[in-house]
This record gives C-alpha cells, sequence and structure tokens, in this order.
C-alpha cells in the first residue's frame, strides 16, 4: 500500500506545479504594472523603478517564478491591493467557514443520498425506484443557484426560519442557524448524484454471489442490505463521492456568493471582480490545492477499502 | 457487467460505428422519455436559433414604466427591473447559454478525442498525454473560470476557455479506452499488414470507430457543460450586463428577489429545464448506442 501512496504523490506533483504555475502567471498576466499600482497615480519615476526592484520584477521570468515558489512555501503570498493586509492572513480566515460549509453539505447529502440509492436498487423497477430514480435527474440537472434562490426566498424571507445573509460565527459559537441554509444548498445538490452512484453499486453487489450465500443461510434481509451489500457497494461510492469533489469545490464558490458567506470561494470572485490580483491568486491555489488533497485522500482511501487495487 | 459484454467488443463496435446507423432513432423514438426531451431540446434549439423571429420584445428595450411586472398577457413572463420583457430575454438568454455549451463540448471534444485516440495509437506518448490530462482533472472548471476571468477579464471568452478545459480531460480518457479496445481489433493488424498509412489508420480506421462512443459521452456532459457555464455566468466571470445570459440573468434577478422572485426564478427554471432535457436524452442515447460507456 505504501508504494501505491507514493506513486500517488508522485502523480499529484506535476498537477501542483501547474497550480503553483498558473497563479504565477495570474500575478504575472496582471494588465496594469503592479509597481504602478503599489506606488499610487502620482509617485515619481524613481520610486516604481524601486519598488520593482524590490519586487524583483526586473529579473527574468523563470527565476521569478522559482522566487515565487520559495516564497509560498514560506507562506507569503504578497499582500492584497485593496485592504493592503496579508493575503495568507486572509485567507486563513475564510479557510474555516468553507470547510464548515463543505462538511456541512455533505453531512446533509450522504445519509440521504446514501439511503435513497440503496432504497431505489432494492426496489428495482417499482415506483419507488422511479420516482427517486427520476428525482436525482432532476437533482442532478438543477443549478445550484436555483436551490439556493428557493431556500432563500421561502425559508429565510417569507417563513423566517433561518438566517440567509453572512455567517453568525462558528457553530459551537451559535452560528449554527446561518449555516443551515448554505449547507441545505449545497448539500441537495449532491444528493441526486451520490443516490444514482449508490443504486448502480448496490446493484451490481446484489447480483454476487456471497449475497445469494448471505440470503441462503437465512440472514434477515436487513442484515443483507447494509452489512453486505451496501458496506461493499461504499467501495466505488466512495471514490464516486471523491469525484463530486470538484462539484462541491465549484457549487460552494456559488453557495458562498449567494450567501454571503465569508469563505474562499467568496473571497476568490470578490477579489476578481474588484482586480485584486494577490488576493485572487491566493484563493484560487488554496481551492485548487484543497481540490487536490481530496482527490489524494479519496484514492488513498480506495486503496485501503479494496485491497484488489493494489495488484492493478 | 456482464461476460458477454466483455468478450464481444467486435460487434458492439461494428454496430456502434456509424452515427447515423438506422434505427438509433426509432429506438430513441420508442422511449417516451427520451422522445419528449427531444422535441423540448428541439424546440429550445429552434426558438434559440430564430430568437430575433420568436421572441415578442426587443431583449434590450427598457420601459420604465412598466418595471418589474408580474407574468401577464402582454409579457408572458413579466417584466424586469427596467421593464425589459423577460420572455425575450430569455429566448436570447438560451441562446448564449447553449452556444456556450456547444462550442466549450465542440473545442473540447474534438481536442480531448484527438489526445485520447493518439495517446492509444502512439504507446510512446500515452504517458505524457495522459499525464497532462491528469494536470487538466486537477482543475475544477469553475477554478479555470475564476482564473482565466481574473487573467483575461470576466468575458465569454473566460467561459469558453474554462468548458474546454472541462472537457478535454474527462474526453480525452473515453476515447483512449475506445481506441485502446480498437486497437486489437483484427483490421487493424490487417491494415497494417498491407500498408496503410499511420494517417490513415489513426483517421478513417481508429477515429471512426471510436466516435459514436465519444459522441455519446459529449451528449451526456453536455447537461454539466451548461451548468458550468451558467454557475460562471452567475458568478459575473461570463457574459456582461446587458448581453442576455441565463446565469447572468438570475444574478441580477436576486437582487429583487423579494419584490419580484420571477426576474430570478425564471432564467433559472430555464437553465433547469434545458439540462434536464439534454441529460435524459445523453441517457436515453447511452442505452440505444453503447450502453458500456458509464458516467
Amino acid at each position: 500500500m505504501g508504494r501505491q501512496i507514493v506513486h500517488r504523490l508522485l502523480v499529484s506533483f506535476p498537477a501542483l506545479l501547474g497550480v503553483l504555475f498558473l497563479c504565477f502567471c495570474l500575478l504575472q498576466v496582471v494588465p496594469a504594472d503592479p509597481a504602478m499600482i503599489i506606488a499610487g497615480p502620482d509617485a515619481k519615476a524613481e520610486t516604481i523603478a524601486a519598488i520593482r526592484l524590490e519586487l524583483g520584477l526586473d529579473r527574468p521570468i523563470p527565476i521569478q517564478f522559482l522566487e515565487y515558489i520559495g516564497r509560498v512555501l514560506h507562506g507569503d503570498l504578497g499582500r492584497s491591493i485593496i485592504s493592503n493586509k496579508m493575503v495568507s492572513e486572509e485567507l486563513a480566515l475564510t479557510i474555516g467557514p468553507t470547510v464548515e460549509l463543505m462538511l456541512g453539505g455533505m453531512i446533509i447529502a450522504v445519509p440521504f443520498g446514501l439511503t435513497l440509492g440503496t432504497l431505489a436498487a432494492v426496489k428495482r423497477g417499482s415506483i419507488v425506484d422511479r420516482i427517486i430514480m427520476a428525482f436525482s435527474v432532476a437533482g442532478v440537472s438543477m443549478p445550484v443557484f436555483f436551490i439556493g434562490l428557493i431556500l432563500i426566498q421561502y425559508m429565510g424571507f417569507k417563513w423566517g426560519l433561518f438566517p440567509f445573509t453572512g455567517r453568525t460565527g462558528p457553530i459551537w459559537d451559535g452560528g449554527l442557524p446561518s449555516l443551515v441554509l448554505p449547507a441545505l444548498t449545497l448539500g441537495s445538490v449532491l444528493i441526486g448524484p451520490i443516490a444514482r452512484l449508490t443504486r448502480t453499486a448496490v446493484l451490481e453487489v446484489l447480483g454476487a454471489d456471497f449475497v445469494r450465500t448471505a440470503r441462503a443461510k437465512g440472514l434477515r434481509e436487513t442484515v443483507v442490505i447494509v452489512h453486505h451489500a451496501l458496506r461493499n457497494a461504499l467501495i466505488p461510492v466512495v471514490t464516486l463521492i471523491g469525484l463530486q469533489a470538484a462539484f462541491l469545490l465549484g457549487g460552494a464558490v456559488v453557495t458562498e456568493t449567494m450567501f454571503s458567506w465569508p469563505g474562499v470561494g467568496r473571497l476568490a470572485v470578490g477579489a476578481i471582480v474588484s482586480s485584486d490580483f494577490p488576493t485572487a491568486q491566493g484563493a484560487i491555489m488554496i481551492l485548487a490545492i484543497a481540490f487536490l488533497s481530496i482527490n489524494l485522500i479519496v484514492d488513498i482511501l480506495y486503496v485501503y477499502l479494496d485491497p484488489r487495487v493494489q495488484r492493478s | 457487467m456482464s461476460v458477454e459484454a466483455l468478450n464481444a467488443p467486435a460487434a458492439t463496435v461494428e454496430e456502434t460505428g456509424v452515427l447515423s446507423r438506422t434505427g438509433v432513432l426509432r429506438r430513441l423514438a420508442r422511449d417516451k422519455v427520451a422522445a419528449a426531451a427531444t422535441i423540448i431540446l428541439t424546440l429550445i434549439g429552434l426558438a434559440a436559433i430564430f430568437a430575433p423571429l420568436v421572441s415578442p420584445y426587443d431583449p434590450y428595450l427598457t420601459d420604465l414604466t412598466k418595471v418589474m411586472q408580474p407574468p401577464n398577457e402582454q409579457h408572458w413572463f413579466g417584466t424586469d427591473n427596467t421593464g425589459r420583457d423577460i420572455l425575450s430575454r430569455v429566448i436570447y438568454g438560451t441562446r448564449n447559454t447553449l452556444m456556450l455549451g456547444l462550442v466549450g463540448v465542440i473545442i473540447g471534444g474534438a481536442l480531448g478525442g484527438v489526445l485520447g485516440i493518439l495517446a492509444a495509437y502512439y504507446p510512446r506518448a500515452d504517458g505524457w498525454i495522459m499525464r497532462l490530462v491528469d494536470v487538466m482533472l486537477a482543475f475544477p472548471a469553475i477554478l479555470i473560470g475564476l482564473a482565466v476571468a481574473a487573467i483575461f477579464g470576466a468575458g465569454l471568452t473566460a467561459v469558453v476557455i474554462a468548458l474546454v478545459v472541462a472537457t478535454v480531460p474527462d474526453v480525452a480518457r473515453v476515447a483512449r479506452g475506445a481506441a485502446v479496445g480498437v486497437m486489437g481489433q483484427e483490421f487493424m493488424e490487417a491494415g497494417r499488414a498491407v500498408g496503410v498509412s499511420d494517417r490513415t489508420l489513426i483517421w478513417r480506421y481508429l477515429t471512426l470507430n471510436c466516435i459514436s462512443t465519444i459522441f455519446v459521452f459529449l451528449t451526456l456532459r453536455f447537461g454539466q457543460i451548461i451548468l458550468i457555464g451558467s454557475a460562471l455566468g452567475f458568478l459575473g466571470m461570463g457574459a456582461q450586463p446587458p448581453t442576455a445570459e441565463l446565469g447572468m440573468m438570475a444574478a441580477q434577478g436576486r437582487d429583487f428577489l423579494f419584490m419580484a422572485p420571477h426576474i430570478a426564478t425564471i432564467p433559472s427554471f430555464a437553465i433547469f429545464v434545458i439540462v434536464l432535457a439534454a441529460n435524459l436524452l445523453g441517457d436515453a442515447l447511452r442505452d440505444v448506442l453503447d450502453p458500456r460507456l458509464q458516467t
């Protein structure tokens, strides 16, 4: 298993370099000269030249890229053009809320998705199966913001059940009500795909010999379904949930923007809209690295759950 | 997957080799859901193509005497905050949204298809191409859209680039998988034995036999691509006002959600209908043309 994990780490290295290069480009291809922006409109030519020297903007691009990697490794992502705060400090404040939102979404989506998918597989071909599948196709086809708009309008505005702008604080400090609607929005788009994948996986396992054996030796149907079928079906489901990471990340960016949730995604969108390139670069880098890490963890989990993978 | 399906790629490849094989349409028509989805998509497509003829009003004409009207007889979908007719804007918005998705899927599909097929044909290039694909997979489409919009400025180009990058790696994998299957066929060996050139082998023998798999996969992806495109529009990374694009229209309507919810919900619902129809048609097409392809 160790070799497998090392191999995965090696494979994700070029991807990491790609992420860094893209973020570096973000700082390079800025339409305006960063030195001029920092110096301000009335600055003398010498001041601009001095800032340029200080930022190392006179050196060749490959050297600058290496220096950039060095800075990133030291946690230095530059300063925001707008607020003049360190980007790393601003990012540190936003990571918590984003993780909270994603976990909240998963906590809603995974149990619902697994239950509905298993139910559909067990009642294959019945009206229950058809309804669940219709529901999940509709879910897969729903724009995240559509669900968000409906939840805001009804549960937030008309019925006044939950707050729908901003985050009042961490969960352990009375922040739970403000998390409900964003997490519901993000979670509900994931229920459909997870239910669909679970159904396929459970159906495949239900036809297996060991399920027939379990039934033949007189186990109760619930035990067969939960302990034998669902447990084995979880292996592909875990990977497939991992594949939804892109979905989750994109959904989080939209959800955060809608609910003014102070996370990384909203920081990125806001920074791009206001041409704050250092902040945009930092936020995009964190999101991309988060995505890479999720995939890595899922791959490792997969090897752990299914020892057969090692052989191939 | 049954053992027969695994052992019989030859038959499947020949059967699905040509897209417009007779019977496909007939089999599709037998599936009521697929038929309905096809009709809806066709109508939406026609409305988008003939948008200037179909829309009752000028989508950009503001009328401050008719602001935020709910759906009524003159304006079936109501009017927005500047008095523009929402039905007309939805028709034009659909045109832009569909165009984005199509351009993304066609360019991405072509690039990904070529990469995948070349990877299968030249084992030496295989590792490099697939490594490149892995790197591309490391970027979720929304992130690409954000990054491109940050570098070049928000606009339709940024969205198209993001959609292409989102399409290429998956298509490359599917195309490679299909092409590796075809490579093992006897006719490939026969072609090589009688001295057919690499170019002909790749284009006539390999590509033509993979194209239906790629096509089905792209149909399956189309809905998702539209969703990504409209999400980028919603985030303000795509079409800029006053251009009508469904995602952006939903974002603009958000500010008036409590006074006039229809401004935001109608464009959102339009996206839902398009994507749903595309997904249903994609599923049905897969079942008919290429049941082995899993999403």
